[in-house]
Formats: C-alpha cells, sequence, structure tokens
C-alpha cells in the first residue's frame, strides 16, 4: 500500500516518535543532579511491516517508552559493600573515642595526667621508697596518695566507658525508627511495582525503591531476594524477614540487662543483627563486644590489684603496732568481692597513714619487709597471670591493634564503595556529553523528517493538480 | 568505554584525606610526639608502657638511696666515735692496771669510765630523724639502758634482731642496720658494755686487783675490734648503695633515650610529609577547579 498518504503517516508517526525521544533527553537532563535517577534511554520500535499480494510495505517507527539503564547486580553488590564501609565506619568512630581513654604517656617531666601505666608504676614505688624510711609519715601519706590517684585513674575509665556505652546503646536504638520507616517505604512501592509493571523495569519507581534500599543498607545487613513479578523481599544478614514483597516487619526494642536489645515479631535479634553490617551493626558491635573487653580487662586489673595489696598489708604490722583482723582488716582499697565491676568502684578507703603495714607480722614498728614484699608485688603475676605492667602493656597493644585492623578495613571497604560507585554511576549516571549528543542526533532526524513532510506536501499537491500547476498550492 | 559523569566528588574526598593528613602530622609537630593515640603504632604504645615504668622506678630508686646514705653514714660515723671513746677508756684503765697510781686516782678513772660508758650508751641511743638506729626493729624504743643497782651494773639492750634491706631495681638487697645489741651487748669477751661495766666495778673501790683489770682491759680490747668490724658492715652498705645508684642512673639514662627514640616525632621527616601533603592540596584544589566545568552542551550552536 505505497501510497502517498501512507508516506504521511509514516512520517507523522516519525515525528511523534522523535517528538516522543526528545522528552526523554529532556527529562534525563532535567533529572541530571537527582540522587538515585538512572539514566533512561528512548525505546524504538519498527511497526509491523504490512504484506499485500506478497509485498511488504514498512510501517515507520513508534517510541514506546524509555528504560532506565541499570545493572541490579552491580547496585546490589554496592549495597553489600555500602554495609560493610558503614559498620566498619560506625564501629570506628566508637573505638577512636575508647582509645582516647587510653593515649600513650610521652614520658615528658610533665607526665600527662591520667595514665594508668604510670600510676601503677607510682603506686609500687612509693612502697620502695618507705622501704627506705618505713616510720616517715610523708613516705606513708604518699603511698595513700599515690593509691588514691591509681583508683581514681581506672575507675573514671571505667566510668567513661559505661557512659559511652549508653551513647551508643542511643544511637543504636535511634536507627530503629529510620529502619521501620525504609522498609515500609519499600513495602509500598514493592505492592505499585508489581501492579504497573511486572514485567519490566518500572522506572522512577525502581529508582526510588534502590534509593531506599542503598539508604536502609547503610543502616542494617541485609540481603535482597529477587521475587516473581519484579517483586523484592528482603532479610536480615542471618535471614530474619524485614519485607515480604508488599508487606514489611517492624523492628523493635526493648530493655534486657540494661541495654536497648532489638526484636523481630517478638524474637530477639540482638546477637545476629551484631555482626549483620551497617551502622547498626557497627554501633552493637561496639557495644557488645569492644567495649565490655575493655571493662573487663580494667576489672581484671583493679581486681588483682586491690585484692593483692589489701591481702599484704593486713597480714602486716602498721605504725600503731596493729595487725589486720577478720573483724577490723587493715585494707587500703576498696575491698572487691568479685571480678566484674571491680574497675568502676575501685577506691581507697585508707585514710589514716598510720595504718599502711611497713612492718612484717610481729616485728617492730621500725621493720621494712611488708614494704618491701608490697613492693615486689610489681613483679609478680597477679593480674590474670601476669605482672600489673605487663598486663596494662599488652593491654593497650591489644585496645592499639584491635582499632588500627579496623581503620584498615574501613579504609579498604571505602575504597571499595568509591570504586563501585564509580562503575554505577559510568552506567546509570545521566553524562551531559551524551545526552547532547543525542539530542543533536534527535533533532537532525526530526528536521530530516520535516523536510521529508514538505517534499510529500509537495508531491501531494503535484498529484491533486494532475499535472495543471494551478489548482491546489 | 563509559565514565563517571561525577568523578569530581571522588576527587573531593581525596582532598579531605589530604587534609585530615596534614591535620595529624602537625599535631606531630605541635607535640613532639609521634604516637598521638594507640592505633597509630600499638606495638610502640606497648613497649612504652614497660620502658616507662623501668624508668620510674629506676628514678625512685635513687630517690631512696639518697634518703638512705644519709642515715648510714650516721651510723658509721656514730661507730666511729664510739671506737675512740673505747680506746680513751682503755688507755685509762692501762695507766690504772700499771700499779702507780693511788686509790683517789683510780677511783677517779672509775668515774672517768663511768663517764665513757653514759657516752657511749648515748652514742648507741643515737636517733635519726626521730627513729633509734641502733634498735633493729624496734625503733621508737630506746634500746640500751644501765641499772645500777648491782656491781658492777648491767646494761640492757630493748631492741631486737630485725635487720632491714633496701632492695634494688635488679633485686640486690643492701643492708640498712645492725642490731644494736650485735655491736654493743655481743656474747662474751666482745660486749663493750660488759667490759666497760667490769672495769668500772674494778676500780670502784679504789684498790685494783690487777689480775682480774687487766683481763677486762683485754676484754674491752677484743670489744673494740669487735665494733670495728660491726663498722664494716656499714661501711660495705654505703660503697654497694653507691656502686647500686651510679649502675641505676647510667641504666636509666640509656633507657630513657630509648624510650625519647620511640615516642619522639622525627622533626624533619614529619616536615618533609607535611610540606608534600601541602604540596598536593594545592594541586588537587588546582584540579579541581579546572575540571568539571562545562560539558558539549556549551559547545553546540544554538
Amino acid at each position: 500500500m505505497g501510497t502517498i498518504n501512507s508516506a504521511f503517516s509514516l512520517i507523522s508517526g516519525a515525528l511523534d516518535a522523535d517528538q516522543a525521544a526528545l522528552n526523554v533527553v529532556a527529562n534525563n537532563v532535567a533529572n541530571a543532579n537527582t540522587p538515585g535517577y538512572t539514566e533512561e534511554t528512548p525505546n524504538w520500535q519498527e511497526n509491523q511491516p504490512i504484506t499485500i499480494n506478497g509485498v511488504s510495505y514498512g510501517a515507520g517507527v513508534t517510541e514506546t517508552g524509555a528504560t532506565s539503564v541499570r545493572d541490579r547486580v552491580l547496585t546490589e553488590r554496592l549495597d553489600q559493600q555500602q554495609q560493610l564501609a558503614s559498620a566498619s565506619g560506625s564501629r570506628l568512630t566508637a573505638l577512636n573515642t575508647l582509645q582516647a581513654l587510653f593515649t600513650p604517656d610521652s614520658g615528658s617531666t610533665s607526665a600527662r595526667a591520667g595514665d594508668i601505666g604510670s600510676d601503677l608504676t607510682s603506686f609500687f614505688s612509693s612502697f620502695s621508697s618507705l622501704e627506705a624510711n618505713p616510720t616517715n609519715n610523708a613516705l606513708r601519706q604518699q603511698v595513700l596518695s599515690t593509691a588514691t590517684t591509681l583508683a581514681g585513674d581506672v575507675s573514671n575509665a571505667a566510668a567513661s566507658l559505661n557512659s559511652q556505652r549508653s551513647a551508643l546503646d542511643q544511637e543504636a536504638s535511634g536507627v530503629t525508627s529510620q529502619v521501620n520507616a525504609l522498609t515500609g517505604a519499600i513495602a509500598q512501592l514493592n505492592r505499585q511495582i508489581q501492579s504497573t509493571s511486572p514485567n519490566a523495569d518500572a522506572g522512577t519507581l525502581e529508582d526510588q525503591r534502590q534509593q531506599d534500599l542503598s539508604q536502609l543498607s547503610q543502616l542494617i545487613g541485609i540481603n535482597q531476594i529477587t521475587t516473581e513479578n519484579n517483586g523484592l523481599s528482603i532479610t536480615t544478614t542471618s535471614g530474619q524477614l524485614l519485607v515480604s514483597e508488599g508487606s514489611s516487619f517492624q523492628l523493635t526494642t526493648g530493655t534486657v540487662n540494661g541495654v536497648t536489645d532489638f526484636f523481630l515479631g517478638g524474637t530477639d535479634i540482638t546477637s545476629q543483627l551484631t555482626g549483620g553490617g551497617g551502622e547498626l551493626g557497627g554501633y552493637l558491635t561496639a557495644r557488645d563486644q569492644d567495649i565490655p573487653n575493655v571493662l573487663s580487662s580494667l576489672d581484671q586489673l583493679a581486681y588483682g590489684v586491690s585484692t593483692e595489696v589489701n591481702t599484704l598489708n593486713n597480714a602486716g604490722t602498721d605504725l600503731d603496732g596493729v595487725s589486720g583482723t577478720a573483724a577490723k582488716p587493715l585494707y587500703i582499697f576498696n575491698q572487691p568481692t568479685v571480678v566484674a565491676g571491680s574497675a568502676a568502684n575501685m577506691s581507697v578507703v585508707m585514710t589514716d597513714p598510720n595504718q599502711i603495714a611497713a612492718a612484717g607480722l610481729g616485728q617492730g614498728t621500725g621493720d621494712n619487709s611488708n614494704a618491701t614484699t608490697m613492693a615486689n608485688l610489681a613483679n609478680q603475676s597477679i593480674v590474670n597471670g601476669q605482672t600489673p605492667t605487663d598486663y596494662y602493656s599488652s593491654f593497650v597493644s591489644t585496645l592499639g591493634s584491635t582499632v588500627s585492623s579496623v581503620q584498615t578495613e574501613n579504609t579498604a571497604q571505602n575504597a571499595s564503595v568509591t570504586q563501585l560507585q564509580t562503575q554505577n554511576n559510568a552506567l546509570s549516571s545521566v553524562n551531559l556529553n551524551d545526552e547532547a549528543s543525542s539530542m543533536t542526533t534527535l533533532e537532525r532526524s526530526y528536521q530530516a523528517a520535516s523536510q521529508v513532510f514538505a517534499m510529500l506536501n509537495t508531491i501531494m499537491a503535484s498529484a491533486l493538480n494532475l499535472g495543471d500547476q494551478t489548482t491546489v498550492a | 568505554m563509559r565514565v563517571d559523569p561525577n568523578y569530581i566528588s571522588n576527587l573531593v574526598s581525596s582532598l579531605d584525606q589530604t587534609q585530615l593528613t596534614e591535620q595529624q602530622l602537625t599535631a606531630e609537630l605541635s607535640s613532639g610526639v609521634r604516637v598521638n593515640s594507640l592505633s597509630q603504632d600499638p606495638v610502640s604504645s606497648g613497649e612504652n608502657v614497660l620502658l616507662l615504668n623501668q624508668i620510674q622506678q629506676d628514678d625512685s630508686f635513687t630517690q631512696s638511696s639518697n634518703l638512705v646514705t644519709g642515715q648510714l653514714q650516721v651510723a658509721d660515723s656514730t661507730l666511729g666515735s664510739v671506737v675512740s671513746q673505747l680506746t680513751q677508756a682503755i688507755s685509762l684503765a692501762t695507766s690504772a692496771n700499771n700499779g702507780t697510781l693511788n686509790s683517789s686516782d683510780v677511783r677517779s678513772i672509775s668515774s672517768q669510765i663511768s663517764g665513757i660508758l653514759d657516752e657511749v650508751q648515748g652514742l648507741a641511743n643515737t636517733s635519726y630523724q626521730g627513729q633509734y638506729i641502733f634498735a633493729g626493729g624496734q625503733t621508737s624504743t630506746t634500746p640500751f639502758a644501765t641499772s645500777t643497782s648491782t656491781s658492777p651494773a648491767v646494761t640492757t639492750y630493748k631492741g631486737d634482731e630485725d635487720v632491714n634491706y633496701l632492695q634494688t631495681p635488679n633485686g640486690q638487697k643492701i643492708q640498712l642496720n645492725v642490731p644494736g645489741d650485735q655491736i654493743f651487748s655481743a656474747s662474751g669477751s666482745n660486749s663493750v658494755f660488759g667490759a666497760l661495766n667490769n672495769l668500772v666495778a674494778d676500780y670502784s673501790s679504789g684498790s685494783v686487783d690487777t689480775a682480774k683489770a687487766v683481763s677486762d682491759t683485754e676484754a674491752l680490747g677484743t670489744a673494740l675490734n669487735y665494733v670495728s668490724q660491726q663498722r664494716v658492715t656499714i661501711d660495705n652498705s654505703i660503697t654497694q648503695l653507691t656502686a647500686a645508684s651510679d649502675a641505676v642512673t647510667g641504666n636509666q639514662t640509656q633507657l630513657t633515650a630509648a624510650q625519647t627514640n620511640l615516642m619522639q616525632a622525627d622533626v624533619a621527616q614529619v616536615s618533609t610529609q607535611l610540606s608534600l601533603s601541602e604540596t598536593q592540596q594545592t594541586a588537587l584544589e588546582d584540579v579541581i577547579s579546572r575540571l568539571g566545568s562545562g560539558s558539549l552542551f556549551d559547545k553546540l550552536p544554538n
């Protein structure tokens, strides 16, 4: 059916198609900076040719909509890496705050106040000084004051750790409401997507869903499972269901043993969330692993030092000639009963320097043997099989190594995220140069089509005139 | 090959990184300390704790040894005075023994020796900063007292046998005192007070039992030698203390140097790194400002 009329409709079809494609280009340029927007390309579809009496006649082109250029596998990988980077990032922040409590002493004469290692040495050295003159009041006062400094610094560190723990607790529970909002939004988008475009890419709706997914990945570790009809289910990294296509399940919080625990449908999933990634995973790791580890190390130190010193002082003779008894013990430190909590409760209970038992049991008050024994505690394995200074030294080394390795991890993960982000942007971001060249091409094609239209018009006029130039213009 | 149109944002994060590095280096320069947090160098931080512990222990020992040296020197000079008193007593006794003196002279020698005994007892009851140094562990009780109810008089010791030691950082023990009875009331003919009391009794009547007086004078001579021997213990302690103190000071100097090396910032290196970092930052800022402006749209004819 190769008539002029059919040519007209063919060309007007082409003009419509070009117009639609230009709209897509304009939309791309307008959304060039919209976060989460994936570039769309127009779909060209050749119309079904018409066959009459064995002769095929072309039927032009239609623009059948735009396709978003996205790679689902790439975006999922980006989300997964984002989870890891967020987890190590929030854990690193918490660890940096933690390690600031134990900054190394530079050793200059104005030694940094609050260094527990120096406090330990000063305390045991005060007994060494007492050996020289066991009855001297000033030296005895020094024992009590170095003990007070040590107890103060240890208990302050423990108090700071406990308050950091509560702060992390609050931050972790704050994440819950954001997570719930996002899972709700994703479920709604799932319903929309499944109803409007179950078999094809859903364009802007999918962009929004991807944006929500990437935000959710930063907050909490998730696994994504695509289901039929372009649907999506989301579980936590350890398998608890958060979103099942069109419905979402709320994360709730509750207090257990003084800290906030996280529940999904009544099950306590806190321990699974801890290793799961996302900011929440990072906060929980710091709150439930790192801080308790440091606290228990400090507790061991406080318990070992307090109990051993107390026992020795109780077994000697003080300046008044008195020895410790069960009813009236001669304790320098608050005597701990269990290891847990000894650091927070470490304090000096002795007020009278005369009660320091420098002399051995049954000896005269000028004897210094008990002072020597107490000084020698510094070289004995009284804290978990190590001397106090060795224990503290390996404690700071271990803490430093942990923080350093999390730092390295975090740097590597961030670099990986950047790389994946770059790849994703290269694929899906609006490249203005590309849009400019598309626009130019489409413009030219439009011009060509309108030129053809003008020529067809002239031909039609000739046909109508049937050779006579004057009837129709 | 497609390219990321947003690569400028990556450059900006690099800019943040260089600024962070600059901040850290500046902090190192201004504090002079290389390791400002545990994670910067965990091994050095642990090492640092151990070194500082040693250094502070050495420092504390140096201070204690100064205190103790004073006390030991007082003990030493006291015993020196005791020796000269005893020497005088011996010459008095010898002059009484040769039989040339009359009974009132002999009686006067008795009272002179009695005076020397009081003097020696006073020296034996020396105190240093309020504590009796020859009383063993009972340093708040006067160790020696003489009772004249019998003849010869008896000097009793109220202290005990306790010996104090000062421990050096490498475990050596230095003796700080000698119990009074070991010096002054040792057994048999080594007893200073025994000999002196006997001599006072011998000459008190004015007539001399020569054989007994001579044997008691010999006993005093033996006792004097014994005191000198005890004095050697004190002198040894002073020598040991000086040696230990010197060793500890040397040790402390070495450890301080090691600790400083470990923790101090290498100023030359840090300054170089800082300068490189600043250059990098300036270059990066320039690159960012030049790139990222304009696209093909600017070149299309309108």
